[in-house]
C-alpha cells in the first residue's frame, strides 16, 4: 500500500503497563516531527493505568495538510477501523483495543503473554495465539508475530529492549512511511538512555521484520 | 540521554509538547513566579515538569518556585497568597481537586487575584481514565464566575495559558484553565516564543475591603465580580479565542475543547463538509451577539459536549432571551457519560442528520462486538512486591475471608483492592472518606470495623477524622499505609515524609491514640498476629504498614545492584523455584501476586514465578502452606543488597 503525503497515518500501540508503550510513541512522533510532518498528534495514559493495567496509545501524523481544516488530523484518538499499523506488545491486548482496526490494518504482536490477575488466580482462561490470530484475521489480513521479548533477553541479557525490537518490526511492514530510519536513530541518541544497544535493537527488529514479512510473502 | 529539556529554554523554533507541558512553557513565556498543587491526575505532571526545569535550570529558581502542597486548599490559599504580593501564579488541580479548593476558591474570586494574577488549571476526566469518578465539575464555573478557557491541541494549551494571564491581571478575576485527561496528555507541535522572568520578590500592600469578603465587602465584592464577568463578557470578541468553520448547512454545531477535533473529524468521516462549526474557545462568560449571530441563520443547532449539558443550558438560555427560532439538540443525542470520541460522535451525528457512517467504521464495530465478551479482564492491580498487596492477604486470612467485616476503602493504590481476585474494599468515598466513614459504621454495627489511609492521604485530610475517631474512641482498626510517597499519581514525595521531617506514629501519639504498632506487611505471621490482637480490643487500633512503595523500593535496589557492581563487587544472587506445588492457590487467589502464574511442568500443573517480574518481596515463600517454595542463593558469602528500611 502506497501512502500520499497528504493522508493521515494511524497507529495504535497496546501492551500493559510497564512495556514502554509510550517510549515507543513518543519515538514515533519524535521522528515524525525529524521527518518534516506537518502535524503529529497523540495520546497516552497516565496514572491509574501504570498498575499492571491495559495501555493503548494512539499516535497519528499527517505529512503534508490541507488549507481545508476539515480534512486534517483534528483529533489525538483514532476513529473505530482507522488503524494503519496496531503495535502490540502484548498478544491479548490487540483483542482488546480490536475495534480500530479494519481490513486496511497490519498487525504486529509480540508473543509474549502478560497474564492479568484473573489468569494467574486459574479464574480465567487466555487465549492462544493462534485463537487470537483467527479472531484478528475476522477483520485484518496482515497479522505478524514474533517474541520480541525473547530476541531482547537472548541480544541484551533484558526484556527492556523489547519495544524497540518491536519498532523495528513494526517499520518493516512499511506502514510508518515518510519516516527514515536515521530519523528514529537521531531520536533514540537524544531522548533514551543507553542509545547504542536502543540502535542496535531497532536494527535487530527491522532484520528481523524484513525476514518475517518474506516468509510471509513466499 | 539528554541532561536538560531545551524544550523549555528556546525562545524560538517549533517542537512536540503534551498539553500539560506547553501549559508549563506558557507559564514561563507568561512570567509566572509561583504554582502550587495536590498531585492528581490528569496534572500531576505539570508539577514533575516545573520539578524538572527547576533541577536542570536552578538559576530559575530566584524567579519560579513550585510547590507540592499538602492538599488542594491549602495550595488555591497559597496561590492566592502569592498572587496578593504581585505574582501570576498557576494553581493546578484535578477536577475532583476542585471540590476540596473549593471552599478557599469561592473566596479568593470574590477577592480577585490583584495585583497579581492567577489561573486554576482543572484537569478534567470524563470516561474516568486516572479518577474515581467523572464528575462534569463545569458547574463550579457558574458557581465562583470563574472565566474559561477550554484548549483543544497543545498549541491552544500554550496560547490559552498565556491570555488566561492576561484576563486574570487586566480583570482582578480568578481565570480557569480547563484541560481534559485527553487534552493534557496530547502531544503536539507548539511554536515558541520568548521566555519572561517572573517576580522575584514582591509585596503585599494591605486593603481591608478587597481581602476581607466578609460584610459589608462581602457583597460589594460579589457586586464587583459581577462587573469584572460583564467586562470581559464584552471583550471575547476581541480576543480571537472563538473559531469559526463556516458552511452552508441550515443545521450548525457549537463545541469546545477536545469534542471540536471529535467533532470535525467525525463530520469528514460522514462525509458532512458544509456544516457550520463553531468552537468556543472560552466556555464561560458567553458573548451574547456572537452566539447569536452565529445561530441566527440556522433551523437546528447541535451542542457537543462531554458530560452533563453545560453549554446547552447557556445556549438555550441565549436563544430564549433573544425569541430565535432554533431547535437546539444535544443531550437526547449525545450519551451524559463517559469519553467521547471520533467514533462515538460520528455515531451520533450519523442519526442526527441522518446519514450512514463509513463501511469501516460500522464493520470494525461489528466484529469487535462479535468478540469483546471473550477478551480476558485485565483491570488495573497491586504490583508485584506491593506491600498493601501482602496486608491485605493477611487481612483476607485474620478475618477468615471478611466474615463479619467492613473495610472502608480510600484513595490510594487501595483503590484496587475491591477487584477480583482479592475484592477487599466495601465502600470508597473520597480522599480521607473512608475513615469517617468508619466511624458512623462503627457507631451502629456489632460488625468489625477496618479503615485504609494511603501516608499521603492522612497528611492531606486524614488527621481530622482520626483526632475524631480517637475522641469517640471508635471500634475501627485503621491501617496508615506509609510507603513514603504519593504513588498512584507517580510517586510524588509524601510532604515532610519523604524527607523524614515528620513522624506518623508521633502524630498519632499526639492525636490521642492508645493501641498503635508498626508492622512490615512483607512479614505476615507477625502482622497476622497484632491484626488478631487488634480485632479483639474494643476501641481504636491503629496498625501502621511500614514498606517501602514496591516499584520504588525495586529501583533504588537494582540501582544500588548496578552501583555495586559497576565497583567489581561481587553480590548474592536470589533465586526462587516452585517444586511440590500443590495447587492451592494460596499465592494466586488469595495473595493474588501477578509474578506467579499456572504452567505445566512434565504434564503436572504447577505455578511458576515469572523471574523477570518478581521483586524478590519473599511473602509467597513465607505464606505457602505446603513449603513449595524454594529459595537459592548463589554467592552466599559476598554482599546481600537489602531493600532500603523507612
Amino acid at each position: 500500500m502506497s501512502y500520499e503525503e497528504t493522508d493521515i497515518i494511524n497507529i495504535i500501540i497496546a501492551g500493559t503497563a510497564g512495556q514502554g508503550v509510550i517510549t515507543l510513541k513518543r519515538l514515533i512522533e519524535f521522528a515524525a516531527q525529524k521527518s518534516g510532518s506537518d502535524l503529529v498528534l497523540g495520546t497516552e495514559m497516565h496514572g491509574l493505568a501504570q498498575r499492571e493495567g491495559a495501555i493503548v496509545s494512539h499516535t497519528r501524523y499527517q505529512m503534508k495538510s490541507y488549507q481545508n481544516p476539515r480534512k486534517n488530523l483534528q483529533s489525538p484518538l483514532i476513529c473505530y477501523g482507522d488503524a494503519d499499523l496496531f503495535i502490540c506488545l502484548e498478544p491479548v491486548e490487540a483483542l482488546r483495543r480490536g475495534i480500530f482496526s479494519s481490513k486496511k490494518t497490519t498487525f504486529v504482536l509480540n508473543e509474549r503473554t502478560i497474564p492479568g490477575v484473573m489468569i494467574t488466580a486459574d479464574l480465567e482462561e487466555y487465549p492462544s495465539l493462534n485463537e487470537i490470530e483467527e479472531i484478528l484475521k475476522k477483520s485484518s489480513e496482515e497479522i505478524y508475530f514474533i517474541n520480541a521479548t525473547q530476541l531482547s533477553l537472548d541480544k541484551f541479557d533484558t526484556n527492556q529492549n523489547m519495544n524497540i525490537i518491536m519498532l523495528g518490526v513494526a517499520i518493516a511492514t512499511g506502514k510508518l512511511p515518510f519516516i527514515k530510519t536515521e530519523h528514529y536513530e537521531q531520536v533514540i541518541h537524544e531522548w533514551l538512555r543507553d542509545p547504542d544497544n536502543n540502535v542496535q535493537a531497532l536494527q535487530l527488529g527491522i532484520e528481523n521484520g524484513k525476514q518475517l514479512m518474506r516468509k510471509e510473502h513466499v | 540521554m539528554i541532561k536538560e529539556d531545551k524544550r523549555f529554554i528556546s525562545e524560538q523554533g517549533e517542537v512536540l509538547m503534551l498539553g500539560n507541558e506547553a501549559v508549563v512553557r506558557g507559564c514561563l513565556e507568561a512570567g509566572v513566579s509561583y504554582a502550587a498543587q495536590y498531585p492528581g491526575t490528569p496534572t500531576s505532571d505539570i508539577g514533575e515538569t516545573f520539578q524538572k526545569i527547576l533541577r536542570e535550570q536552578p538559576d530559575l529558581r530566584k524567579y519560579l518556585i513550585h510547590h507540592w502542597a499538602i492538599n488542594e486548599a491549602v495550595a488555591s490559599s497559597e496561590c492566592a497568597g502569592a498572587a496578593w504580593t504581585g505574582c501570576r501564579v498557576l494553581n493546578p488541580m484535578k477536577h475532583v481537586g476542585l471540590n476540596v479548593a473549593s471552599d478557599a476558591l469561592s473566596v479568593i474570586a470574590l477577592n480577585g487575584p490583584n495585583p497579581g494574577a492567577m489561573v486554576i488549571l482543572v484537569g478534567a476526566d470524563p470516561g474516568s481514565l486516572g479518577s474515581h469518578q467523572e464528575q462534569n465539575e463545569r458547574f463550579y464555573i457558574w458557581m465562583f464566575h470563574f472565566p474559561c478557557l477550554e484548549p483543544h491541541t497543545p498549541q491552544e494549551c500554550k496560547d490559552y495559558t498565556k491570555l488566561a494571564f492576561e484576563l486574570s491581571e487586566k480583570y482582578d478575576t480568578v481565570i480557569e484553565l480547563r484541560t481534559s485527561t485527553r487534552s493534557a496528555h496530547s502531544r503536539g507541535y507548539v511554536k515558541l516564543n520568548p521566555i519572561k522572568k517572573g517576580l522575584s520578590i514582591g509585596n503585599f500592600e494591605r486593603n481591608i475591603p478587597k481581602f476581607n469578603s466578609l460584610p459589608p465587602h462581602a457583597i460589594n465584592n460579589h457586586i464587583r465580580l459581577y462587573e469584572r464577568i460583564e467586562k470581559i463578557r464584552e471583550e471575547i470578541p476581541n480576543l480571537n479565542i472563538n473559531r469559526l468553520i463556516p458552511g452552508e448547512n441550515s443545521t450548525g454545531i457549537i463545541t469546545s475543547g477536545m469534542s471540536f477535533g471529535y467533532t470535525l473529524e467525525a463530520l469528514a468521516q460522514l462525509g458532512l463538509f458544509d456544516v457550520p462549526v463553531l468552537k468556543l474557545g472560552m466556555i464561560y462568560p458567553l458573548n451574547h451577539e456572537e452566539i447569536t449571530d452565529f445561530l441566527a441563520p440556522l433551523k437546528n443547532v447541535v451542542i457537543i459536549e462531554e458530560l452533563e449539558p453545560f453549554l446547552e443550558v447557556k445556549i438555550s438560555e441565549i436563544a430564549h432571551k433573544h425569541n430565535l427560532e432554533i431547535e437546539i439538540i444535544g443531550e437526547e443525542f449525545f450519551p451524559k457519560y463517559n469519553e467521547y470520541s471520533t467514533g462515538l460522535v460520528a455515531s451520533c451525528l450519523a442519526k442526527i442528520f441522518q446519514k450512514r457512517p463509513e463501511e469501516q467504521m460500522t464493520t470494525s464495530v461489528e466484529i469487535f462486538n462479535s468478540y469483546k465478551d471473550k477478551i480476558p479482564s485485565r483491570f488495573p492491580t497491586f504490583c508485584a512486591g506491593c506491600p498493601e498487596r501482602a496486608t491485605l492477604y493477611s487481612i483476607l486470612k485474620t478475618t477468615n475471608n471478611m466474615e463479619n467485616t467492613v473495610i472502608c476503602g480510600d484513595i490510594g493504590c487501595f483503590v484496587m483492592s475491591f477487584f477480583p481476585p482479592q475484592e477487599c474494599s466495601d465502600l470508597i468515598i473520597c480522599m480521607s472518606g473512608g475513615l469517617s466513614a468508619a466511624i458512623g459504621i462503627s457507631e451502629k454495627t456489632e460488625q468489625k470495623v477496618i479503615a485504609f489511609i494511603g501516608d499521603s492521604t492522612f497528611l492531606h485530610t486524614g488527621m481530622s477524622p482520626l483526632a475524631e475517631a480517637a475522641n469517640y474512641n471508635s471500634n475501627v482498626l485503621l491501617f496508615i499505609f506509609e510507603n513514603s510517597w504519593t504513588a498512584m499519581t507517580g510517586h510524588q514525595p509524601v510532604l515532610g515524609l519523604t524527607e523524614k521531617k515528620l513522624s506518623i506514629e508521633k502524630i498519632c501519639d499526639a492525636i490521642g491514640v492508645n493501641w498503635l504498632k508498626i508492622e512490615d506487611s512483607y512479614h505476615p505471621k507477625r502482622l497476622m498476629k497484632s491484626i488478631n490482637q487488634a480485632l479483639e480490643e474494643k476501641g481504636l487500633k491503629v496498625i501502621i504498614i511500614k514498606r517501602e512503595c514496591a516499584l520504588q523500593a525495586n529501583r533504588w535496589r537494582t540501582s544500588q545492584i548496578r552501583k555495586l557492581k559497576k565497583e567489581g563487587k561481587k553480590l548474592q544472587e536470589v533465586y526462587f523455584h516452585i517444586t511440590g506445588c500443590q495447587m492451592c492457590y494460596e499465592c494466586a487467589r488469595i495473595l493474588s501476586c501477578p509474578a506467579i502464574r499456572k504452567t505445566e511442568v512434565d504434564g503436572l500443573e504447577t505455578m511458576q514465578i515469572d523471574e523477570d517480574r518478581c521483586i524478590r518481596c519473599e511473602v509467597c515463600l513465607r505464606i505457602c502452606p505446603n513449603n513449595a517454595i524454594h529459595k537459592s542463593i548463589i554467592n552466599a558469602l559476598e554482599t546481600e543488597v537489602h531493600f532500603r528500611e523507612l
